[in-house]
């Protein structure tokens, strides 16, 4: 059963557009000229019971905007969204107390007092009976080591400790549908990484659904099979991770080690570089077997590999396009 | 009524978790404990130094004798200490977020949105303020020595409640505009400055500025007619006045804030 069912989901915002300068800021005060931004434009898709799924696009794609409206703070401007059979901005209480929605960037933790304090507020808001609220919380704090830290005023926590406690106190209600924009935005290698595993694990144990946005691939590589890209608040791509690859990255490298390392290879590929023997060349995807079969045969080569280029890259390529739209394979 | 009563008790509950955060909170820093006392002392010393001057020149102020005036200032720190306890800084924390998009974690929870933003910042050393202007209330009661009657007593507790359920409607309406406009804290310092007018009764205002005080800023609602209703002065006909003001007001607000808050559209997109 689908638990997230996304049909042509459409949301426009009118802006005001001003021009730079006093003048035109003093103007804006009595006439605004109004835009329309479509900041999702018919979007679909949907997300089946314990899929984690990466929501991928460049800053303003309108990532957000999705996760707003199947959290029921947006109102759609057109399509429908279902999550759990509900339509989100009805924002009914059945609705609510299954979904919870983790936003890196800000915080709902009281700033002055522990987050145990925190915590207890959402027991009471979202009515959890008081052993079960005991029992996830103790799973909570051992998957997430926050007991040195729940005493503690948030104030004094560090970002990465903060993040989470955060999560913990979105989770108490044990949602099954997890919201998650941007989860490990600014943390370090080693928070994001046991954040990263934690969603794993919460996944696995209470078969939630996950839909998640991050900028950071080894996010999305660790946590999604699946990846939906949108671009211009359009789909771009829906389908595995390793075939996002293959549809959009144009090339391979081919990195090969040469006893003559001075050899000219222009004429196999574009060298990318070459240190000590080792040369690394792009090829497109389409001749990588010729170029390689070419390689071997014509170079004394002791040693080759061939590699899909890092995701960050694939990625790049396919928002640096200027009309992104072009490329929709769906 | 059933229902109606299990909610009732349930957003007390509420409050009363909120209450709790905002003594945590507050117990961070004790200092301002003594700050609050020290203000609200010196308010109250202003206002009682303000009514004896006027009173060795009168023997009354537009009807009014100096124990009655006694009580109108404790009524109004009585009622500001209730506005400066829960509403106005929840409504200044409803604008903020609105601000800022923290909103959003407040709109995602399976609550009334309305019950939550208008409970959940309290700031405890107000209690202050309402702590001592029942004090004054009561000196003032028992300096005019009157013997309170059953209709006093009920009158009195039935205009005080509808005075703060219409001074909280203004107030959420005013911040419900927050969803429109973004920023208008300007707006709610031309509010406190319009209910310092309430430390006197309204009655010794020129009429524009009466009318202003009653119906378009209801300070008059808040501090002068529970003040009417405690010296005993009170008409059947103003009580239901201002039953069904504060019904029709407080019906009114929540349509706008329903309205309001199918428009916000959060801080980022």
């Amino acid at each position: 059963m689908a638990v997230i069912q996304v049909d042509n989901l459409r949301k426009v915002y009118q802006v005001h557009q001003r021009e730079a300068g006093l003048g035109a800021a003093l103007k804006s005060l009595l006439v605004r000229k109004m835009d329309e931004v479509r900041a999702v434009d018919s979007l679909s898709f949907q997300v089946e019971v314990g899929e984690v799924v990466g929501f991928l696009g460049p800053n303003g794609a309108g990532k957000t905007t999705s996760l707003k409206m199947l959290a029921g703070l947006l109102h759609p401007s057109g399509g429908e969204a279902k999550v759990l059979g509900y339509t989100p901005e009805r924002r009914e209480r059945g609705f609510l107390s299954q979904i919870t929605l983790v936003m890196g960037q800000r915080n709902q933790l009281v700033w002055d007092i522990p987050a145990i304090d925190s915590f207890e507020l959402n027991r009471a808001v979202y009515r959890i009976p008081l052993s079960d609220y005991k029992r996830t919380l103790d799973e909570l704090t051992h998957l997430l080591g926050l007991e040195p830290i729940l005493n503690k005023p948030v104030r004094n926590l560090s970002l990465g400790e903060r993040m989470k406690c955060e999560i913990a106190g979105a989770l108490l209600h044990r949602p099954r549908v997890l919201f998650l924009d941007e989860p490990t935005i600014g943390l370090d290698v080693t928070a994001q990484k046991r954040i990263r595993e934690f969603i794993a694990e919460y996944n696995r144990r209470h078969e939630a659904a996950v839909l998640l946005t991050s900028h950071y691939m080894a996010d999305v590589e660790a946590l999604c099979k699946r990846v939906i890209v949108i671009h211009h608040g359009k789909l771009l791509f829906d389908g595995d991770l390793s075939d996002l690859v293959a549809k959009f990255a144009p090339t391979k490298t081919i990195s090969i080690h040469l006893e003559d390392d001075r050899a000219d290879l222009s004429a196999y590929g574009e060298v990318i570089s070459r240190e000590e023997g080792q040369i690394t060349l792009r090829v497109p995807r389409a001749e990588t077997t010729r170029v390689t079969t070419r390689l071997l045969a014509d170079m004394p080569v002791t040693d080759f590999t061939v590699q899909d280029p890092p995701i960050e890259d694939v990625i790049e390529t396919v928002f640096a396009e200027p009309d992104a739209t072009a490329l929709k394979v769906n | 009524m059933v229902r109606w009563g299990a909610r009732t008790m349930r957003y007390l509950r509420l409050f009363g978790l909120f209450f709790r955060v905002g003594m945590l909170n507050e117990l961070e820093y004790r200092a301002n404990f003594f700050i609050q006392v020290f203000q609200t002392v010196l308010g109250l010393l202003v206002s009682l130094g303000g009514l004896s001057i006027i009173f060795s020149h009168a023997d009354n102020l537009g009807g009014w004798k100096p124990d009655e005036l006694l009580a109108v200032v404790g009524i109004y720190f009585l009622v500001g200490g209730l506005i400066n306890l829960v509403i106005q800084p929840s409504m200044q924390k409803l604008m903020e977020d609105v601000r800022q998009g923290t909103l959003d974690f407040l709109l995602t929870k399976p609550e009334d949105a309305q019950v939550l933003v208008s409970v959940r910042q309290v700031q405890i050393w107000k209690l202050v303020d309402i702590v001592l202007g029942l004090v004054v209330l009561i000196v003032a009661g028992v300096r005019m020595g009157t013997v309170i009657t059953p209709w006093t007593a009920v009158s009195f507790v039935l205009m005080l409640l509808a005075g703060a359920i219409i001074i909280y409607s203004f107030w959420l309406m005013l911040a419900t505009f927050t969803f429109w406009f973004v920023k208008i804290d300007n707006i709610l310092v031309i509010f406190q400055s319009m209910y310092e007018a309430g430390r006197w009764p309204v009655s010794i205002y020129p009429a524009w500025l009466r009318v202003i005080l009653t119906f378009i800023v209801p300070v008059a609602f808040a501090v002068t007619i529970p003040a009417e209703a405690a010296v005993g002065r009170l008409t059947p006909a103003m009580l239901l006045g201002g039953l069904a003001l504060a019904a029709a007001m407080l019906i009114f607000s929540r349509w706008f804030w329903r309205f309001g808050i199918k428009h916000y559209s959060g801080a980022s997109a």
